[in-house]
């Protein structure tokens, strides 16, 4: 019975999964897509989740599910809406479909051939006996990792160098985010119901996050489920209308751009300095160091998703610079 | 127990399949919006009814994040930016 149930279970989850995702690609309008693409996520959340895989399922939860859907709608707001069909001259339009078939075809074939690579890795690890070698490893040497969650062990301290230069790729993506000049104007203010829901969301939100990267050392978390959930607290408050919603200006929003990398680089090369390998703990400092460079991470994460929410670099919040920047608008004061 | 708490996971499933109807279906752009939210809702409830069957405390730990987070989605849906006219 039990087992039955679950299998009933799995079948419907799998179906919803596969009917959000045909439907969020086959869907013509972008904010009905961008609605199904969340949806998606919330299911995707659910099936990690079954799937006894609670730190994806974390993940997905924070970026999948959130985080991605108000991106998204922000950017689909900026796009021009598709034109009339009178009104784009005929060969251009046949280039143009043309193009889209051609683009659609290489996207099926990259799926496809990304499913098979994937299918044929599964095979290959299940006729492998020695296919659980990692894991005993990593059991072997969590104690002298610092934390008790291998995730987090695996993360911060035996794969480094990968966190680290995610931490650059971030750092690259804000880059990007500052190229596209200032940042897109601002939110309504919002109304009573909504002004109510922001009071009490923030604020856990942001406890949340703090729970989060605590929670990192030994259970699923860490700095990148954090951040997403604190950079959540100031998308909810920019989309209520706030003009402050936490990102300091100027030179402190540099510092915390880069405090990932920075503290992390400054950990590893200290280490380097005392005569140890890069990144390579004192198994008895582990612990702190690792904590020190997941809360630089954790900032720098949450600024970076919430320019990206932005859409460029933020408006200063200088008086003489806003009033400076109205005279020029209006030559008329 | 644990067959109550599989028949009310199946339950909720139910609730899950019948909001997707509604956010595949419409009509109303807001209609999909809601009926996302109820995925959000039957999806807490499955992760709790999970961390009971399973036995994974992190189960929680997702179950609120992903409470906390289709807030923000509703916040993201009903947002309204201004226009550089504004």
């Amino acid at each position: 019975m039990n087992s039955a149930g679950l299998i009933v279970f799995d079948a419907l989850l799998l179906l919803s999964i596969v009917g959000l995702a045909w439907a969020s690609l086959a869907t013509t309008d972008v904010r009905r897509s961008i609605i199904l693409f969340m949806a998606l996520g919330l299911v995707l959340a659910v099936a990690w989740g079954r799937l006894l895989a609670p730190d994806v399922a974390l993940a997905e939860a924070a970026i999948g599910a959130g985080l991605s859907g108000a991106l998204l709608l922000a950017a689909a707001h900026g796009q021009p809406s598709p034109l009339p069909p009178e009104s784009t001259n005929a060969p251009r339009n046949h280039g143009a479909a043309g193009m889209g078939m051609v683009l659609r075809w290489a996207i099926t074939l990259l799926c496809a051939a990304l499913a098979g690579t994937l299918v044929w890795a599964l095979l290959h690890a299940f006729s492998n006996p020695q296919h659980d070698m990692l894991p005993r490893a990593i059991s072997a040497n969590l104690a002298a990792s610092g934390v008790s969650n291998p995730v987090t062990a695996v993360l911060l301290n035996f794969r480094a160098y990968d966190t680290l230069l995610e931490l650059a790729v971030l750092l690259t993506a804000v880059l990007g985010t500052f190229a596209l000049g200032q940042a897109t104007p601002g939110y309504r203010p919002a109304g009573l119901v909504f002004d109510g829901l922001v009071r009490w969301l923030v604020p856990v939100l942001i406890l949340t996050a703090g729970y989060l990267l605590w929670a990192g050392a030994h259970a699923p978390g860490g700095a990148f489920q954090a951040g997403a959930t604190l950079a959540a607290a100031g998308v909810v408050l920019r989309l209520a209308g706030r003009t402050r919603i936490g990102l300091p200006v100027g030179f402190m929003l540099r510092m915390i751009m880069a405090a990932g990398v920075g503290v992390f680089l400054l950990v590893g090369l200290t280490l380097l300095l005392l005569g140890r390998p890069f990144l390579g703990y004192p198994p008895a400092w582990a612990g702190s160091l690792i904590l020190m460079i997941e809360t630089a991470a954790m900032f720098s994460i949450a600024a970076t998703l919430l320019l990206a929410f932005l859409g460029g670099q933020p408006e200063s919040t200088d008086v003489n610079a806003v009033a400076n920047r109205q005279r020029e608008e209006d030559p008329r004061c | 127990m644990t067959e109550l708490f599989m028949l009310s996971a199946l339950g909720l499933m139910l609730s899950l399949f019948l909001g997707l109807l509604r956010v595949l279906l419409g009509p109303g752009i807001g209609d999909r919006m809601l009926a996302t939210q109820l995925i959000g809702t039957s999806g807490v409830g499955m992760l709790l009814l999970f961390n009971e069957v399973f036995n994974q405390p992190a189960l929680l730990d997702v179950a609120l994040l992903l409470a906390l987070l289709a807030a923000v989605a509703a916040a993201a849906f009903t947002g309204q930016q201004k226009t550089h006219h504004d």
